[in-house]
């Protein structure tokens, strides 16, 4: 009887709307599609429209004007030329670097090299820029030497600044996918490979890269998409180049130009919208699985010393440049001047404005990330069992606005939300809302992908012993994606502390974020107090950080 | 009496970490031998399969391949091809890509090449189905495609793990068949590690039972069956009663007598001499005692007992019978409806001529 109170009343009752029959469900996923619709889809449409001249009428003259105009087709292919340079970079690096960590066996070795290529993701990913001037900056220190001893005029800024800031700060994105990839891969086939009488350089290209292969695309695309997205590093770093994400944001703060950043921003979207299309739809059918039996294998085959050789020190080389980064970053902070005068101080601290920033950020972080870890689990929840009608869509659309990049986000808000009727301008909600747009669909991946591994059967129990759907969410389902919510929760309050591009639009005058003004300082050239506050930014996350950790470790959470 | 042994394992110690996987374990293989390893998990067979493909490296002790010292040296200069548990085979490349693998990188001529895939496809029966991916393979296909893998090789010495654990029953045979077929064709020399007794006893020349990192006891099929040196062994290849009994006296003839719980039993031709008074234990198969239900007095050694339990399998009946203090399991084969008693009924045994004895010092469990 009760097995089947499920299956025949939902045939009986068929015509009753679905609404009617599941109000509370219905309510939830309509108010997420809402939600979803007005800040996601409306804001991008809004760039689109503005672009071919918005409420004025159809116009391709901002097209023209776009290719007429040599500064700003330069911004094109200079940020194409930028992320392909650093995707390519990155994914070698990224992959050494990766493999030494995934095979290595596990102990402190592995854990530190772990940690250092995920530190970058402690802070907002253009204060490198920050390290780099103090390095290589006209009165750098490493230009000073080259000057001083071989008499060579050295210079950080322009392209070389760029590239290496974005190598630094992308870093832990290329590299955590790949050490995924390469973790979830049956060291059987390589084994196999090897037995058969190919050595490791033949096995690594003919085995485990070909493998790897939907992992690399997927790497490489996010790593592609964040440097076309990036606006700040160029803005501290590029002296001058045209590029469209930073031209974008300073068409519509110092212009107000909101038609050409339109178009700009336009061109940052498109690849986002290519490599969505790609993702979903040409690489899906490459994905290939194991077969046969359960991935099996636990040895570790000795490298070949020419290739541990090489990756060893490729991977030192990158974790060299990462902890460099920040030790810069911390030393600039405590000394007078970097090189001239390293007498302690604390001086780049006491800043009234620094610190008022830093609890607007603690408390938009914090209202952002309880808010988008909860909206994500339901929407998995949604999603996955209760099979509400569109959730398929809204997954899509979170996943979307993952790829978008912030500067687009920004300008759409500021199109979209500064006018009546959805004047929203200058609250803290609307910025809550511009994160949740960039960061929904990684908590929401995560909540699906634990609920797929947890199997419907204990909800099945809990509604067999007579509990209602929302109570058998509250006190099972919420309870087993405990790991998941967390990660999210993590996940979401880092990156609300250290995001830029989006916010930065959105900040209103007296309620600046930290990391938006470690930019302004930064830009201003006051680059020691811009450390100062990276050194109290990179602390605060990587304390909340610890201090999560610890909590799931203590408690039952972890064994989720 | 033979030539030289094509693979001799002498003295490997494995150890990971703290654990010790290999603990000196000591093996020869003769040429065109197939010899299974066989223990439970943990008892380190895949470990000792493994170093000797090389995918270990042992912290002491020697291997020897076909004359030649192969300690260190990595797998893809050995001349042994390993088939793995889970097939291993490469998702991303076809049947052909699949199986010309280790020609492609020997680089053979792509005219031989074709040549001896072709061949070994035909003997898969696998012809036509080059151009498919393994997904595209139902799981016997995928297996005999990982065979021809290996075998295209020509290698000296061909090591399968756990080969027939993921199959069902009725592939499981036809796979067996398949590797004998392939051994008499290609006098190929085979290892294979197996938790399985029967797959161990239908395929093997010579089985090596392993126990806690050791070999506890190497022999035919029969020998391990019929002549264990240790209960741990008996136990593993089949189910056995075991009598804990003294010798009380022997004679010239070869005949011995040992006192158990079931009274004083007398029987032929042990494989020993067993003095007076040693400790040991009997080991009696529950298919090698004879049941019948009425008393047929005559014979002196027929014992009385009362029945238990009764399982009715189909193809046998299995009696846990009480005799004396005794309790012993007994199958019957065939049972006819008039052989299936109930518990409390009376039944009279028939030991076998020969029975088996292990000593004291192999039987630790029942005397310790």
């Amino acid at each position: 009887m009760v097995q089947s109170s499920q299956a025949v009343p939902a045939v009986a009752k068929r015509k009753r709307s679905y609404f009617a029959r599941k109000p509370l469900q219905s309510f939830l996923a309509l108010a997420i599609g809402v939600m979803l619709v007005l800040f996601i889809v409306i804001p991008i449409l809004f760039v689109l429209v503005r672009s071919f001249g918005g409420a004025d009428g159809f116009t391709l003259d901002y097209y023209r004007n776009f290719f007429a105009r040599p500064y700003y087709y330069r911004a094109l292919i200079n940020s194409l030329t930028l992320a392909t340079t650093v995707t390519s970079i990155l994914v070698v690096f990224c992959f050494m670097y990766a493999y030494i960590v995934a095979r290595l066996p596990r102990g402190i070795i592995a854990t530190a090299m772990r940690s250092i290529a995920m530190l970058p993701l402690l802070a907002p990913p253009f204060i490198f820029s920050i390290s780099l001037i103090t390095l290589g900056g006209r009165r750098g220190l490493i230009s000073q030497v080259l000057a001083n001893l071989f008499g060579i005029e050295f210079s950080i800024y322009g392209w070389t600044g760029v590239i290496l800031a974005q190598c630094i700060g992308l870093f832990p994105l290329g590299f955590m996918m790949l050490e995924n990839v390469l973790r979830s891969m049956d060291l059987n086939l390589e084994e196999a490979s090897a037995d058969m009488g190919a050595g490791q350089w033949r096995t690594l290209w003919s085995v485990t890269i070909p493998l790897m292969m939907p992992g690399i695309m997927k790497a490489a695309l996010l790593v592609f998409i964040k440097s076309i997205a990036d606006f700040a590093t160029p803005m501290v770093i590029g002296r001058g180049l045209p590029f469209l994400a930073t031209d974008a944001y300073l068409l519509v703060v110092g212009q107000h130009n909101m038609e050409m950043a339109a178009v700009l921003a336009t061109f940052l979207i498109m690849p986002t919208m290519l490599i969505f299309f790609v993702q979903n739809y040409v690489l899906k059918d490459k994905a290939r699985t194991t077969i046969g039996g359960q991935a099996g294998g636990t040895a570790r085959i000795k490298m070949n010393p020419l290739m541990k050789g090489l990756f060893i020190l490729c991977s030192f080389i990158s974790a060299l440049f990462i902890v460099s980064a920040f030790g810069v970053v911390f030393w600039s902070a405590f000394v007078v001047i970097p090189g001239v005068n390293n007498t302690f101080t604390l001086a780049h601290f006491s800043t009234r404005t620094g610190v008022q920033a830093l609890v607007t950020s603690l408390k938009i972080a914090t209202s952002a990330a309880f808010f988008i870890a909860f909206v994500a689990m339901i929407q998995a929840y949604l999603n996955l069992r209760l099979k509400v009608p569109g959730s398929k869509i809204k997954e899509y659309l979170a996943l979307f606005g993952m790829g978008v990049p912030g500067t687009v986000i920004g300008i759409g808000f500021i199109l979209t939300f500064n006018q009546q009727p959805f004047k929203l301008t200058g609250t803290m909600f609307i910025i809550v809302m511009a994160i949740m747009c960039q960061y929904l669909g990684v908590s929401l991946e995560a909540g699906i992908s634990k609920l797929h591994q947890i199997g419907p059967s204990m909800e099945e129990a809990s509604w067999d012993m007579g509990a209602s759907k929302a109570m058998t969410f509250f006190r099972v389902v919420l309870p087993l994606m405990g790991s998941s919510f967390l990660y999210g929760l993590i996940f979401t309050f880092m990156s609300a502390m250290t995001t830029i591009s989006a916010v930065i639009f959105l900040v209103y005058p007296g309620t600046t974020l930290a990391a938006v003004y470690i930019l302004q300082v930064a830009e201003q050239g006051a680059i020691a107090r811009a450390a100062a506050m990276s050194v109290v930014l990179i602390t605060i996350v990587a304390l909340s950080l610890f201090i999560l950790n610890r909590f799931t470790a203590r408690t039952h959470l972890s064994r989720l | 009496m033979h030539a030289e042994p094509i693979l001799k394992v002498e003295n490997v110690v494995k150890k990971f970490g703290e654990v010790t996987a290999l603990d000196g374990v000591s093996i020869n293989v003769n040429r065109g031998e197939i010899v299974c390893f066989l223990g439970p998990s943990g008892c380190g067979k895949t470990t000792l399969l493994r170093v000797i493909g090389g995918f270990y490296e042992q912290e002491a002790g020697d291997v020897t391949l076909d004359g030649a010292l192969i300690n260190g040296i990595p797998p893809e200069k050995r001349d042994t091809v390993m088939f793995f548990q889970n097939y291993a085979l490469f998702p991303h490349m076809t049947v052909y890509e699949n199986v010309t693998y280790g020609l492609r990188v020997r680089r053979v001529p792509r005219e031989a090449m074709k040549k001896q895939a072709g061949e070994i496809l035909a003997l898969i029966q696998l012809d036509g189905m080059e151009d498919r991916f393994p997904n595209q393979l139902s799981g016997g296909q995928q297996q005999r495609v990982a065979l021809a893998r290996a075998l295209i090789l020509n290698p000296k010495l061909l090591l399968l793990d756990e080969p027939l654990s993921n199959l069902d029953a009725k592939l499981r045979s036809y796979m067996r068949e398949e590797i004998i077929k392939i051994r008499e064709n290609l006098n190929l020399t085979i290892i294979f590690v197996t938790h399985d007794q029967e797959e161990a006893m239908s395929i093997a020349d010579k089985i090596a039972v392993m126990r806690c990192g050791l070999i506890e006891q190497i022999g035919r099929p029969v020998d391990i069956y019929r002549y264990p040196e240790s209960t741990y062994v008996a136990n593993f290849v089949g189910s056995a009663n075991f009598l804990k009994a003294t010798v009380t006296g022997s004679d010239q003839s070869g005949s011995v007598e040992i006192d158990t719980h079931m009274g004083s039993l007398k029987m032929t031709a042990p494989r020993k001499e067993y003095s007076t008074g040693a400790k040991v234990v009997a080991v009696i198969r529950p298919e090698s005692i004879g049941v019948s239900f009425e008393d047929s007095s005559n014979s002196s050694k027929s014992l009385k007992g009362e029945i238990l339990r009764g399982s009715y399998l189909g193809s046998q009946m299995i009696y846990t019978i009480r005799v004396r203090e005794e309790t012993i399991t007994v199958n019957l084969s065939d049972p006819g409806e008039e052989q299936i008693k109930k518990a409390g009924d009376t039944v009279y045994l028939t030991l076998p001529e020969y029975i088996h004895l292990i000593d004291a010092a192999k039987a630790g469990e029942f005397f310790d």
